[in-house]
């Protein structure tokens, strides 16, 4: 199948962490640009060396920067930052100046370490749409943050509409507390109320409540704009022009992940192209020589030559298990190389390795 | 200094297993459970995701969140945060009607998932009930293993306590908050387990687990665990003529080596190396590791 074409403008590459997403989203990169197609590699938090070689550094968290290189297309990078979206979002929905400071000020909002019903992973989505809708670039490829539950974030803009739409938003925007701070549901409510907002004290302290209801009374007069905006990103997302990318590692006991990250992909309407079972340990690089002669004895000094042999043998049964149980789904796997690609010229051979072995 | 580092991993409450994903976190927390566990001393390995894993590695049925035995001494247990935070709700609300019509409520559903480090709060809190004894009939565990997850850094999990009780003050987050805080920062009780591969993103990850841990907490990590080294790659003259699984072999190895000295050379606390072995994950794997890990103690006594 064919990855680098204008049918698919987005590429999302997904997969659990350590897999090596990052490095193939920058080697699909290099080739689009080679191929002669301005190219965006939007990324999470690739190592130093990587950073280096596509001669990215902090202000990439700012804008798209231009790679080094002599492709034929324009081949830029940029590194997410949710918070930083997340802050921008705030201030070109603001209708004021003083709506802004109050939400940017709100303790509840830069408290928000944990993850209001997914909004810091919506913000990688966000992003996208942005990118995607200046329509600067032939191609857009997508890394995706390196957590267990990647495809959170997939579901994000789903989440932040029903949020949005939920009765806990409609409560959350009434004015909670009354002239005297006292919460004003409850004051009308007599013995119970009462008794329900020492419970709401008790368990959670008012003050914080008072944080939150503030920070969504802050928030009111951006949820609109915030709203359609999360719609339509959702669109994009399900839609023809995007395509995802499932990285895996390779071995039977990373087939229930890869299993488990296709099933949810599907399940949820995305268009899942190929998966790629990344580092595998190729049969052609097991030492030649009898693996067993060197067995035997202490069991933490084991002889390189048997340890590849057996993970060649174990990654080629788990290729093998993982192509029957996708059934006719783009399958490509890429070998463990002796050095990591880190420079543009390996990452340009490892992407072309790529779409060869797809076809 | 080596045979005294089991027992001082053994004389704490919690040891907090952590680094980036991929790099055998489980694998070196269920060799920790199986080298800690005696017939005196009651040790759990404690995991929180939403699919089990543990449980394979040391060769028993999923628990299903029950704490269950996996051998002399040694227990497991698996949950959700979601179920800590929610039991505590239960606890509070002595009716049932009220407290499910709490649980369902959207906005309990909202606060409980946005809240600042209460999912984390809900993890240590657990694993203190763990050590104290859950309900009346529940023996108390002399040690918590806690297989941390690998979604954000380990730091976090034991910043988020004071986050908490600063955010929240009153009631029982906070006053669990408040007390938290104050086991994670006694070094005597909770102990970081700092686990890595020998390569580049594990590496640079590990020292910055480290870096922050000096700065938040003014503390080291107990011990590193440099996990799925290849084996030494044979001295030049001894190796036979080199194919391209020799030059495999030997980059790869090499590879391991160099990224070692980096992490060694600005670490200078107590270290464990463990090999790649030619094993499926499983109990198998995990009492070889045992072998290899109390090997490596020894050689360093001697």
């Amino acid at each position: 199948m064919k990855l680098l074409t204008d049918r698919h403008p987005l590429l999302i590459v997904v997969g659990s962490g350590g897999v090596g997403k990052t490095t193939l989203a920058a080697s699909l990169g290099v080739v689009s640009a080679q191929q002669g197609r301005d190219t965006l590699v939007m990324t999470f938090d690739p190592s130093l060396r990587l950073k280096d070689a596509l001669g990215v550094g902090a202000e990439a968290k700012e804008r798209a920067v231009r790679v080094e290189t002599s492709t034929r297309g324009r081949l830029d990078a940029s590194l997410l930052d949710a918070r930083g979206t997340f802050d921008k979002l705030v201030e070109r929905y603001a209708p004021d100046d003083e709506a802004r400071d109050r939400i940017l000020g709100n303790r509840f909002y830069r408290h928000l370490a944990g993850n209001l019903a997914g909004i810091l992973e919506y913000m990688a989505v966000e992003k996208l749409f942005e990118v995607a809708q200046k329509g600067e670039y032939r191609q857009v490829i997508l890394d995706t943050p390196p957590t267990r539950q990647a495809l959170d974030f997939l579901e994000a803009p789903q989440r932040i509409v029903s949020f949005l739409d939920s009765g806990a938003l409609k409560i959350a925007l009434k004015s909670w507390f009354d002239d005297e701070g006292r919460l004003k549901a409850t004051s009308k409510l007599g013995f119970l109320g009462r008794r329900f907002e020492r419970f709401l004290d008790d368990i959670v302290g008012l003050d914080l409540l008072r944080d939150m209801a503030e920070f969504f009374q802050a928030f009111g007069p951006l949820f609109d704009g915030f709203r359609e905006r999360a719609q339509k990103v959702q669109k994009l997302l399900h839609s023809k022009q995007t395509l995802f990318v499932l990285v895996s590692g390779p071995g039977e006991e990373r087939i229930p992940d890869t299993l488990f990250f296709a099933r949810r992909l599907q399940e949820g309407g995305f268009p899942l192209g190929p998966v790629v079972v990344n580092r595998f340990h190729p049969m052609e690089a097991v030492p030649a020589g009898d693996p067993d002669a060197a067995a035997g004895g202490d069991p933490c000094t084991v002889d390189g030559r048997r340890l590849l042999s057996w993970l060649a043998e174990r990654d080629r049964e788990g290729l093998e298990q993982l192509a029957g149980l996708l059934a006719g789904r783009p399958l490509a796997a890429l070998p463990l190389l002796p050095r990591e690609p880190t420079s543009l010229p390996a990452l340009e051979a490892m992407g072309r390795e790529l779409l060869d072995r797809l076809g | 200094m080596s045979t005294d580092l089991l027992e001082r991993l053994a004389s704490r409450k919690l040891l907090v297993v952590t680094g980036k994903g991929g790099v055998g976190k489980t694998s070196v927390t269920a060799v920790l459970g199986r080298l800690l566990a005696t017939s005196r001393r009651r040790v759990l390995v404690f995991e929180v995701d939403p699919r089990e894993n543990l449980h394979q590695m040391l060769g028993i049925p999923p628990s299903g969140g029950e704490v269950t035995e996996a051998g002399r001494g040694l227990f497991l247990q698996n949950l959700k945060p979601r179920q800590v935070l929610d039991s505590i709700v239960r606890e509070r609300l002595k009716l049932e009607a009220l407290a499910r019509r709490v649980l369902e409520s959207p906005v309990y559903r909202h606060f409980s998932e946005g809240a600042p480090g209460l999912k984390e709060v809900g993890i240590l809190g657990h694993a203190l009930r763990l050590l104290r004894g859950i309900g009346r009939r529940g023996k108390p565990m002399d040690l918590v293993i806690l297989d941390a997850p690998a979604t954000g850094h380990g730091v976090s999990l034991l910043t988020a306590p004071r986050l908490l009780s600063e955010v929240i003050e009153k009631g029982p987050f906070g006053d669990m908050g408040r007390e938290l805080s104050e086991f994670v920062s006694d070094p005597g009780q909770v102990a970081v387990v700092v686990v890595t591969g020998a390569e580049e993103m594990p590496v640079d990850e590990a020292l910055e687990l480290r870096q922050s841990l000096r700065e938040r907490f003014g503390r080291e990590p107990e011990l590193l665990v440099v996990n799925g080294l290849y084996p030494p790659y044979p001295a030049e003259g001894e190796s036979p003529q080199e194919d391209e699984g020799m030059r495999l072999w030997r980059r790869r190895r090499r590879l391991n080596e160099k990224e070692l000295a980096r992490l060694v050379a600005s670490w200078d606390g107590p270290r464990v190396e463990l090999p790649k072995l030619p094993m499926d994950r499983g109990p198998e794997l995990v009492n070889a590791l045992v072998t290899c890990f109390r090997a490596q103690l020894q050689e360093r006594t001697a």
